[in-house]
């Protein structure tokens, strides 16, 4: 069934990660992001990974969870990584055959980059699995609100993140409802050349296209009724605040980056 | 002699083997007689609509089978797309299906999946039309440029011009005005005597089923509560509504009267039926 695919990876729980701020988490899952390219060796990416680690214990995030949102990058892992073994050349020889050789710096890079790779992948699903999407896209939309100024209409960007996000469950089901309708009617989805398939999917598009438009515009209707008129004055009923909780995660994850730099200049780079 | 269609063992489960599991449908048997016309009932929730998407194969039965003229509909694929056709399924707002340029292309959608000849689908159109009181101009006007009624009729002839021996609907009369809701339980009842076909219904209106059906089955959360005729269920007033469900008004009125004393029968489901009560207890007081 179509339903079963679980959209927005939220993972409701009362960790520390989940009530912290979502600008910080934004912010700091950002910084992270950055700190984890600017290491050069094993020692400073070992930091960010320690302090990844640290969060995933913190968040209280099932494992198993984590590894479903790695499964879909190990393609690109073991490309990268065969990549990096027979096109980087350096240090000693471990194997040759024919134009190909396995060197010390081949391994190096491999194993770095996949261990590079897991780490941005876990920590960017560590915020989406701690924060709810509508936290998401307000702390976005609060990050983001300098552009005000340059008159780019954030607080609408926001709103049309949240409604386009809300009807994905919505979307899904009415596109289960029409297919079950269709397939009643003897529509056949499943065999034919893939021109036959296409075509086959407009008695499914049509109905959806209309019926979201008819959704449209009765969400609008609704929302005019409510007096929705945009950002302008709108207040929030959860204001956002900075708590002391946030200021720590702010300190390690400074602490961490000062540690990468540190490790940096002291070491030589692998990479 | 097979019946139209036949329920046995069967068991559905949502998210089979996950925390999520949920039991939609539990062991129910049921046999429905050629030509029957049948009425479901339920609350929300008591897996109706499960039950009747399983009359065509849109789901598969985690246990248990169901048997379309006697043969099992998952046995192969064959036996599948016969069973579509065999069984048509008319959902909720039907009208929501609705996608081709003009209504007649649209009602010959099924028919044309069915891979029948251009004359055999217009002749299938045009009956189907006809059935549901589709105007000839209609025809070639766009579906979306039709009133919420007029679309409604059109979905369900896209559905009657398959022509199937069983025609199954889900809520025929939801959203219509009272003119509108006579006007398709007139139509379903006419369309059941002129092709002799199995009809079910399924319905939260307790007057439209007592209008339609002759039998009745009340589901109950997955299980079959209840299965008999017009009066052996709605005489049961105190199990139905147990479960959530009501009788028609006019069964409670007669209730009501029946507490005061008077002998009058506890399954009046029809003003045409409780008519009759009352003028042959007038005729028997001016006997007296």
């Amino acid at each position: 069934m179509i339903s079963d695919i679980t959209f927005g990876q939220y993972y409701p729980s009362k960790s520390v990660l989940h009530r912290a701020d979502s600008r910080a988490k934004l912010l700091l899952t950002f910084l992270m992001i950055v700190f984890l390219f600017i290491c050069k060796n094993f020692l400073s990416l070992g930091v960010m990974v320690l302090v990844t680690v640290l969060a995933v214990i913190f968040s209280g995030v099932p494992f198993r969870m984590l590894l479903k949102s790695i499964k879909p990058v190990i393609v690109i892992l073991i490309f990268t990584a065969l990549l990096n073994i027979f096109y980087t050349k350096g240090g000693d020889v471990y194997f040759e055959f024919w134009r190909f050789s396995i060197t010390e710096k081949g391994i190096n890079n491999a194993v770095f980059t996949a261990i590079r790779i897991i780490t941005l992948v876990v920590l960017s699903s560590l915020l989406t699995y701690t924060t709810t999407p509508t936290d998401l896209t307000t702390g976005l939309e609060r990050l983001l609100s300098p552009l005000n100024h340059l008159h780019i209409r954030v607080h609408t960007l926001a709103m049309m993140m949240t409604l386009a996000l809300r009807f994905i469950p919505t979307l899904i089901e009415e596109t289960e409802r029409i297919m079950n309708a269709q397939k009643a009617r003897g529509a056949d989805l499943e065999t034919g050349s893939l021109i036959q398939r296409a075509k086959a999917l407009i008695p499914i598009f049509v109905p959806l296209m209309v019926s979201s438009f008819r959704r449209a515009y009765e969400l609008a209707f609704a929302m005019t009724c409510r007096c929705y008129t945009g950002g302008e004055g709108r207040t929030r009923m959860k204001q956002m605040k900075l708590s002391g909780r946030d200021f720590a995660l702010l300190a390690i994850c400074l602490a961490a980056c000062a540690g990468v730099i540190v490790l940096n200049i002291f070491f030589n780079p692998v990479i | 002699m097979s019946f139209a269609i036949e329920v046995k063992n069967l068991t559905h489960l949502y998210s089979p083997g996950t925390p999520h599991q949920v039991t939609a449908l539990k062991n129910i048997n049921l046999q429905i007689e050629h030509g029957e016309i049948l009425g479901i009932i339920g609350h929300t929730g008591s897996g109706k609509s499960t039950l009747i998407s399983h009359f065509n194969g849109l789901l598969k039965p985690n246990e248990g089978c169901v048997l379309v003229d006697g043969v099992d509909i998952h046995t192969n694929k064959e036996t599948l797309r016969n069973s579509r056709f065999k069984v048509g399924l008319c959902f909720q707002y039907p009208e929501y299906q609705l996608f081709e340029e003009t209504v007649y292309k649209d009602i010959a959608f099924g028919p044309k999946n069915m891979k029948l000849s251009e004359e055999e689908i217009r002749n299938r159109v045009l009956r189907a039309a006809q059935y549901t009181g589709v105007s000839g101009e209609m025809l070639d006007k766009s579906p979306f440029d039709l009133s919420g009624g007029e679309k409604r009729r059109v979905a369900i002839a896209g559905v009657m011009a398959m022509e199937p021996q069983v025609l199954v609907f889900d809520e025929p009369a939801a959203g219509l005005d009272p003119a509108g809701r006579k006007a398709l339980t007139d139509l379903i009842k006419d369309y059941h005597r002129s092709t002799g076909c199995t009809v079910i219904v399924v319905s939260h209106s307790m007057e439209d089923i007592a209008k339609l059906a002759k039998r009745l089955i009340v589901i109950n959360d997955g299980q079959v509560a209840m299965d008999g005729t017009l009066s052996e269920v709605f005489s049961q007033s105190e199990k139905l509504t147990g479960m959530g469900l009501d009788v028609p008004e006019i069964t409670k009125i007669f209730a009501e009267i029946r507490k005061r004393g008077f002998d009058v029968p506890p399954d009046v489901y029809s003003v045409e039926y409780a008519e009759q009560i009352i003028l042959s207890m007038a005729g028997r007081r001016d006997a007296q």
